[in-house]
């Protein structure tokens, strides 16, 4: 199912062979009325550190569920989730908002920015959850908006902002924490070809900087021009393909 | 923290706006029903309390309104042992045109030697033996007719039976003039009694008979003695007068109080529409909070926040609108004989304390579905 032999010699992007997440035997059943329906069959596989990942399949193949287990929006029936070597699927409901805090960054396909904040104050609010002082807040939030290309656009409203700028203030905003892992679902779903390209090169920039990035995404656009992508089906992997030089695929 | 409950509040204006009113307008119905309730409180409070220990004697069959009794009967509750000391006092309408009742201006015919002097003076001399024609008056009625010492005010009279117009004019000298007590003697004209039982044409008739207990006797033994050695007459204590005057007041209080809950209540459930609404269209807000790691207690207070403060708001709107009712028209009451309303701190802090519970109480169901809310299903709902 996997071929993580291969890790070492895969990509140009800087996976140095460290997982910071490992899956193991992950399963999700639901009951729909009394027929259970295996959302995720017994999934197993590991993410290293700088890894710009894809999970494609088609709808109901359960790749955002498995994205849900990973940023511990939704608990699994079996397996484990470790991200940097925690095993955050044994965590208490009461510890969850931290993990979710420190290892995660969430980026949304709607973008979820809150409406009545502006883009300075969406990245503001994601980190005085984590307790960052107001002052550094801003230098921090100031900082990863330029990074995004956004600098002049600090004081807007998301109403303000067209929708690729929306998605750039959400990954500043996912970025804010600093978190071992970023968890995009369809970032490019709500937004046209122009801007996905926006997009994808802002994702990889990130990965380049070390940064461990899992999308999910049915757009193969997209999954080309990350270094992995695993293939759902049925809950269940159906192909693990690390590509090489990625920025020469179409 | 606060400044994202004051964003949500504002981003939504119009619905905040009429929620406060809601509540404002409850707590606006308890403080003015509460001031009401609280004024009579407070009258009937002092009121008793001037009163001292004596016993009331009236005539049997007289329900809280004025009868009339034979001076004879004083010198029967004399001889009651245990009784140190009996007089009359005879009560009547200032104005016979108005019926008279709670409230109201009233004479009260004393004998000067036993006129209460708890209620002090601020000018003048209480009434002296031997007065004729003068009067000691209360505070309402000093302001209301804005006399003086040393002015006259006019009494009328009418003959009890058969007649419907005043048949008696006379004026009457003013010598002293009460403080203001909060009581009933605030609107009270006090006269000799045989200056009062003459003018009236009611001569050897009281209305009633105080009677002082002599020392170590237990006043509700000598009501019982009292009973039963005087024919065709009442007696209470001051304790029995305290307590049926404690039962009317429990009776209007829960009338006017019941009421005014009932509005208040009626905001709270205001409260609880809104931050309902507020929730559900904010599921994905919720959600968004979660997946970026917000505790659950963050959301529980940012929920509750919003609808505490929608109570502490219309609490304060609804108090500082029903001071401004209560003052003006106490203020136009006052000028017109008495007060009707009593805003006591009491009051105020219940009113405010009733506001923030009703909107913690009405805010924490919402809360509680905003905090049960999965991101999971928060992000997907669109």
């Amino acid at each position: 199912m996997s071929n993580k032999g291969n890790n070492g010699n895969n990509g140009n992007h800087a996976a140095n062979g460290e997982p910071v997440l490992r899956i193991r035997n992950l399963t999700k059943t639901y009951m729909q009325g009394k027929i259970p329906v295996h959302a995720l069959n017994d999934v197993s596989f590991d993410v290293n550190k700088g890894e710009l990942l894809s999970i494609v399949g088609p709808s109901g193949s359960g790749k955002s569920t498995l994205l849900s287990m990973i940023g511990l929006l939704d608990m699994p029936t079996d397996g484990s989730v470790f991200i940097d070597d925690v095993e955050i699927t044994k965590a208490k409901e009461s510890e969850a908002p931290r993990i979710r805090r420190e290892k995660i960054g969430f980026v949304f396909q709607h973008f979820n920015l809150l409406s009545t904040l502006n883009a300075m104050e969406n990245l503001d609010i994601a980190m005085r959850f984590s307790g960052v002082p107001k002052k550094k807040r801003k230098e921090r939030a100031f900082e990863l908006l330029t990074q995004v290309g956004l600098g002049d656009r600090v004081t807007h409203k998301p109403s303000e902002l067209s929708g690729g700028q929306q998605q750039r203030v959400a990954i500043a905003r996912a970025m804010a924490n600093e978190p071992a892992i970023l968890l995009a679902d369809e970032p490019t779903g709500a937004v046209d070809t122009k801007t996905r390209e926006v997009i994808v090169e802002l994702l990889k920039g990130l990965s380049e900087k070390g940064q461990t990035i899992i999308v999910v995404t049915h757009d193969m656009e997209v999954a080309k021009q990350t270094n992995r992508i695993i293939t759902m089906r049925d809950g269940k992997i159906a192909g693990d393909e690390y590509r090489k030089g990625v920025t020469e695929n179409e | 923290m606060f400044d994202l409950i004051m964003r949500s509040m504002t981003q939504r204006k119009m619905r905040t706006v009429l929620t406060i009113f809601g509540i404002a307008l409850g707590i606006f119905a308890v403080v003015v029903m509460g001031g009401m309730s609280e004024h009579l409180n407070l009258t009937m409070d002092k009121s008793l309390k001037l009163l001292a220990n004596d016993i009331e004697v009236k005539p049997d069959g007289t329900f809280g309104g004025v009868g009339t009794l034979d001076e004879s009967k004083i010198r029967q509750v004399k001889r009651v042992p245990g009784v140190k000391d009996a007089y009359g006092v005879l009560i009547t309408a200032l104005d016979p045109e108005d019926g008279g009742g709670f409230g109201s201006d009233m004479v009260f015919g004393v004998l000067p030697e036993k006129q209460m002097k708890d209620a002090k003076l601020t000018s003048g001399r209480y009434l002296i033996p031997g007065d004729g024609y003068n009067v000691v008056v209360g505070s309402s009625i000093a302001r209301r007719f804005n006399i003086k010492v040393g002015d006259e005010l006019e009494l009328k009279s009418k003959s009890l039976q058969r007649s419907s117009s005043i048949t008696n004019k006379r004026n009457v000298s003013v010598v002293g003039i009460l403080e203001y007590t909060g009581s009933f003697f605030d609107s009270s004209v006090q006269t000799p009694l045989d200056m009062a039982q003459k003018f009236y044409k009611m001569e050897n008739i009281i209305s009633s008979i105080y009677a002082e207990p002599a020392f170590g006797t237990d006043p509700n033994d000598l009501v019982k003695r009292i009973d039963l050695s005087v024919e065709k007459v009442k007696s209470k204590s001051p304790e029995q007068l305290r307590k049926e005057a404690e039962g009317t007041l429990v009776i209007i209080s829960l009338i006017t109080i019941s009421a005014a809950v009932l509005a208040a209540i009626i905001g709270g459930l205001s409260v609880m529409n809104t931050m309902l609404m507020s929730v559900s269209e904010r599921t994905k807000e919720f959600g968004l909070l979660k997946a970026l790691g917000a505790e659950r207690k963050t959301i529980l207070l940012m929920t509750m926040g919003e609808a505490a403060l929608m109570g502490i708001i219309g609490g304060i709107t609804g108090i500082l609108a029903g001071a401004i009712v209560v003052y003006s028209l106490n203020g136009y009451l006052e000028s017109m004989g008495s007060a009707l309303f009593a805003i006591t701190t009491r009051l105020v802090m219940i009113a405010l304390l009733f506001a923030l519970t009703l909107g913690i109480v009405c805010g924490t169901y919402p809360a509680y579905r905003a905090t049960k809310l999965s991101p999971m299903e928060a992000l997907r709902y669109e």
